[in-house]
Parts: C-alpha cells; structure tokens; sequence
C-alpha cells in the first residue's frame, strides 16, 4: 500500500499528543531534577547549591512532620477498605432497592474537594454536628475541639477521606465480584457452603488483584493529599502536607525548594507505582 | 446468584441501611442551613430543621455575590473545549496503536503508560513558570492546555472499543479508496462512540471537581465554579449559611449527570481498573 501516506498518517495522528505528553510531564520531571540542586526562585540566575535543599527537608522536623501527616491518610485507607469491600460483598445480588441503596452510596465520590471540605467544617465543628450527636446521646466526655486541638486535628481531617473515597473502592471491588462467575457461586451453593465461606474462599481470592491495586491506590493518594487540609485549615494546626508545601515554596518563589519536594513525592509515587506493576505482573 | 439465607438478606439491610446513615448525616446539616435565616442560623443547632424550606433567599443571594453565574460558564468552555481535545486526541492515538505496527510503537506505549508514574502535583512547579513565561497564567487557556492532554486509561477504554469493531470494516474502506484520514474519520470513529461517552463523562466529572489546576492558574477574573465557591467560603465574612447554599447550587450539575448517566460512570471507573 501507499507507504508514505501511511507513514504521514501515523506522525499525524501521533505528533500532537506525543508532544504534550513531552512537555507536560516529562520536561517537568527532568526540570525538577535539575532545579532540585539550585536555589532557583522561579526567575533570574540560577546556582547550584548541592543537595541543600535536600537536607533542609529532612533535618528540619517541621517539613518530616508533613511527610509524617501522610501516615494518618494512610491509616484512614484501612477501614475504608475493609467498608468499601463489605459493601461490595453485599451488593452484588438482585434485591429491591438495590439501585436506590447504590445512589445513596456514590454521592460522596461525585463531590469535590470544596463541598466536601464545607461539609465537614460542619461536621468537626465545636457546635458541629459531631459535638451536637455526642451531645443528643450524653457523651459529653467525647465532645472536642476536632479542628484546633493539635492531637486530633490530623486524624480526624484523614478520617474525612473515608467518606470521600470509599464509593472509588466500591466500585472497582463491585466490578471485580461482578466479573466471578456465577457457577462457582452455585456449585458452592449445591455443597452446601454457607454466604462466610464463599466469601473467603471464592471472593477474596478472586479479587485479591483490585484489592492489591487499591491499597497502593491508596498509598500514593496519602503523600499526594493536598486539597482538604489545605480548602478546610489552609495547613495550618500542623495538619501541612508535601503538596501544601510546594505549594507554598512555589508563591514564596522558592522554586529550587519545590522542585526537591516535588522529586521526593514523584520517586515515593514511583516505587509503589512500581512495586504494583510488578507484582500484578507476577499474577 | 447463590441460594441467600433470610439472615443473610437481614445483615444485607442492616449494613445497607447503616452506610447509607454514614452517608447522609454529614449532608443533612449543610440542607438544613441553606434553608435558615441568619438569626435562625446563630440560634439553633446544627441538626435543627429550618423553620422553612422555602426560604430561598440564601440562593438567590449566593448567585448575585458570588459570581457562580459567570464561573459556570468558564467552567463550561473550559471543559468543552478541552473534552473536545480530549477525546479527539484518545481515539487517534488509540487507533493508530491499534491498527498499524511501526517502529517505535513499543515506544509510544511506554511514554504513555509511563505517565502513571507522574504525580500532576510534582510538575506544576516547572509548568506555571513555563505558562507565565509565555503569559498564559490568570488564562483560561493554560487550564485547557494542562487538561487537553491524552491518558492512558482513556487511550485502554478506546482500545478495548476498537478490539469490538472489525479490522475488515477499515480494510473495505481503504479498498474503495477512502484513504486512511478518510476512514478513521467518517467510519471508525462514529463506531467508537460508546467509548467516548464513557471518557466525556468519567472526565468531564473529573475535571468538573478539580480544584488544583485551576486554584493554581486563575485569577477572580476567570475563576471556575468550584474555584468560585472556596473563594467565597474563604472570605471569612460571608455568612456560613450563604456558603451553605452555594455549596448546595455547587452539587446540583453533578447530581443531574449521576441520575441521568450512571451508567456510564459504573462502567468506566470498573474498566479503568482492568487495564
């Protein structure tokens, strides 16, 4: 066939969305790589300070404490897992309602990081919902001051991704247990298995891949959070993240700073984006 | 489905019954305090019903101060345009992979996939200093710029797609004489429509949500209507009950898209995983 015209086709479609791709996530990278070793302030001359800023993140306590924020983000992962992959599990079945209950359950990953942030100011609130529950039940001794006692105020703003990111959860685990096949289910049925058993031996063991992908999912969203501490506290209470902090280096016109915070959260990205790549690989 | 014993149904209910519980309760007071007067609103408990629900004039009065009329056509032409580029830019480079083998496909496909691997948090430092130099910051363009770009979910969604559709239908095209542009044009691409719907809506809500890029790149001049509404609820001085209500305008596009398209959303973020 023509071959030249073939050739003209495949650069055409191509070049456009190759070349964005280039400029917009792999120049970046490559740049901050190099501005990472600079002091660089996002204008001007640019000189090479070693690995300064590389220290300074990691012998000043207050930018340790960031990266130690993204454990409790972590943590919160564990029981929305446990709750994304329940629901999951009772789901999937045809009972009435099942449509109305699937609704209800989505609302919360439909919405964005202003609404959610605005709703749960409402919620740790000192006269917030919470308190006024506690309150309503007699469990005063429960009552706090969620957002400015600093012991609290982490935990409970990673709580807040529960809510916000279990509905992701469920869904990739609903399609996982969907795709089983539903004569496993009624052979189990016919030796008379009971609804534990064929959880544990035939669910999990299917899904067992969706669930791998969503504990990293998880992972490299906790040292990626930015937008709740930030729309709910502004940072502040020491609730500050990486990506709070680069940010807030970039408007200080620090961009050499940034750049070094920016490599760290993309090499942490990258070795469990990695690690998941090459243990479903294994599978 | 497996024989479902009535405890079994019972537990079912109860779990359903309960999450659903978890979910409302933190919506209930943001309703109840769109509806309140600001005398009602400092006198009574968050989970006090307003005295009526037909006390509009917290919305009426969010739409007037808080611009949310203009933000919500920014945020229209910005994810017109740049779903438009979006799919367009998918589907051709989807195609091309799926049909032709050159040198350097192994290539293409690893920068593509490879992306995965980079956080758009770690290079908008580079990016915004690249956007003001050529003088796009505080532009709608350098947001549908950022946003235009292909993704490799997109790029397995159209895949799978063009898997379904028969490479015979391209060959008979290219033997009448359509020419590759011709055929891509007018015969696969009206074929892949199912696959487009799937990537306009999982991104257009995506995008519809985002608050970084935008935060980022936007003055109040040409602000979108999610960054409209946390400029207004930073001002400390608009009334909590006024923000309520804006937030409550903020849900309603989305809530439409979900009742009308829900299908489409379960299937695309279930595909995406099977990647």
């Amino acid at each position: 066939m023509k071959s030249k015209s073939r050739a003209g086709f495949i650069i055409l479609f191509l070049a456009l969305p190759l070349i964005h791709l280039i400029i917009f996530s792999y120049v970046p990278i490559i740049g901050n790589f190099v501005l990472s070793f600079t002091n660089w302030k996002g204008f001007g001359d640019i000189e090479f300070i070693g690995i300064r800023n590389y220290r300074k993140i990691f012998t000043n306590p207050e930018y340790i404490s960031m990266f130690k924020n993204c454990a409790w983000y972590f943590l919160a992962a564990i029981p929305q897992l446990i709750f994304a992959f329940l629901l999951a599990v009772v789901v999937n079945g045809k009972f009435k309602g099942l449509n109305i209950f699937k609704g209800i359950l989505i609302i919360p990953y439909l919405l964005n990081g202003v609404i959610i942030s605005t709703i749960f100011i409402i919620f740790f609130n000192n006269t917030g919902t919470l308190n006024t529950i506690f309150g309503a039940f007699g469990l005063e001794a429960l009552q706090h001051q969620w957002l400015q006692d600093l012991d609290l105020v982490n935990p409970a703003v990673a709580s807040i991704s529960i809510w916000r990111y279990y509905g992701m959860n469920f869904i990739m685990f609903f399609g996982a247990l969907q795709a089983i096949p539903t004569e496993l289910y009624e052979a189990a049925t016919l030796d008379g298995c009971t609804k534990w058993q064929e959880i544990r031996y035939i669910s999990v063991p299917f899904i067992k891949k969706v669930l791998f992908i969503n504990i990293l999912l998880s992972v490299s969203g906790s040292i990626q959070v930015f937008e709740i501490p930030y729309i709910m506290l502004n940072g502040s209470n020491g609730t500050s993240t990486p990506v709070i902090m680069i940010q807030q280096s970039m408007s200080e016109n620090r961009a050499g700073f940034a750049a070094a915070l920016s490599v760290l959260v993309f090499v942490i990205v990258l070795i469990v984006v990695g690690l998941q790549k090459l243990l479903v690989k294994e599978d | 489905m497996a024989f479902e014993s009535t405890a079994y149904k019972v537990v079912r209910y109860v779990v359903l019954v309960l999450a659903s519980i978890f979910v409302i309760i933190p919506l209930i007071p943001l309703i109840f305090m769109a509806f309140k007067t600001g005398a009602e609103y400092s006198s009574t408990s968050v989970l006090t019903a307003p005295e009526s629900f037909f006390n509009f004039y917290n919305f009426s009065y969010a739409i007037r101060v808080g611009n949310l009329g203009k933000a919500f056509i920014n945020t229209a032409i910005i994810l017109t345009i740049s779903l438009a580029f979006q799919v367009t830019g998918t589907a051709m480079v989807a195609y091309v992979l799926s049909r032709f083998d050159f040198m350097g496909k192994k290539i293409v496909k690893t920068l593509f996939t490879l992306t995965m691997f980079i956080p758009v948090v770690a290079t908008q430092n580079l990016i915004f200093r690249m956007m003001y130099a050529v003088k796009l910051v505080n532009t709608m363009w350098s947001v549908i710029i950022l946003y235009s770009g292909v993704g490799i979910v997109g790029i397995y969604i159209m895949l799978n797609q063009l898997d379904s559709i028969s490479k015979e239908i391209d060959e008979a095209a290219l033997i009448d004489g359509a020419g590759y542009f011709r055929t891509f044009v007018q015969i696969i691409f009206p074929l892949m429509k199912p696959a487009c719907t799937t990537l306009v809506i999982i991104n257009g809500i995506g995008l519809y949500n985002d608050f970084y890029i935008p935060n980022l790149y936007l003055n109040r001049d040409v602000q979108t209507f999610t960054v409209a509404l946390y400029k207004f609820f930073g001002s400390m001085a608009t009334p909590f009950e006024i923000v309520a209500a804006a937030i409550i305008i903020g849900m309603i596009p989305i809530m439409i898209v979900f009742i009308f398209l829900q299908k489409y959303i379960y299937n695309g973020l279930a595909g995406s995983v099977k990647m």
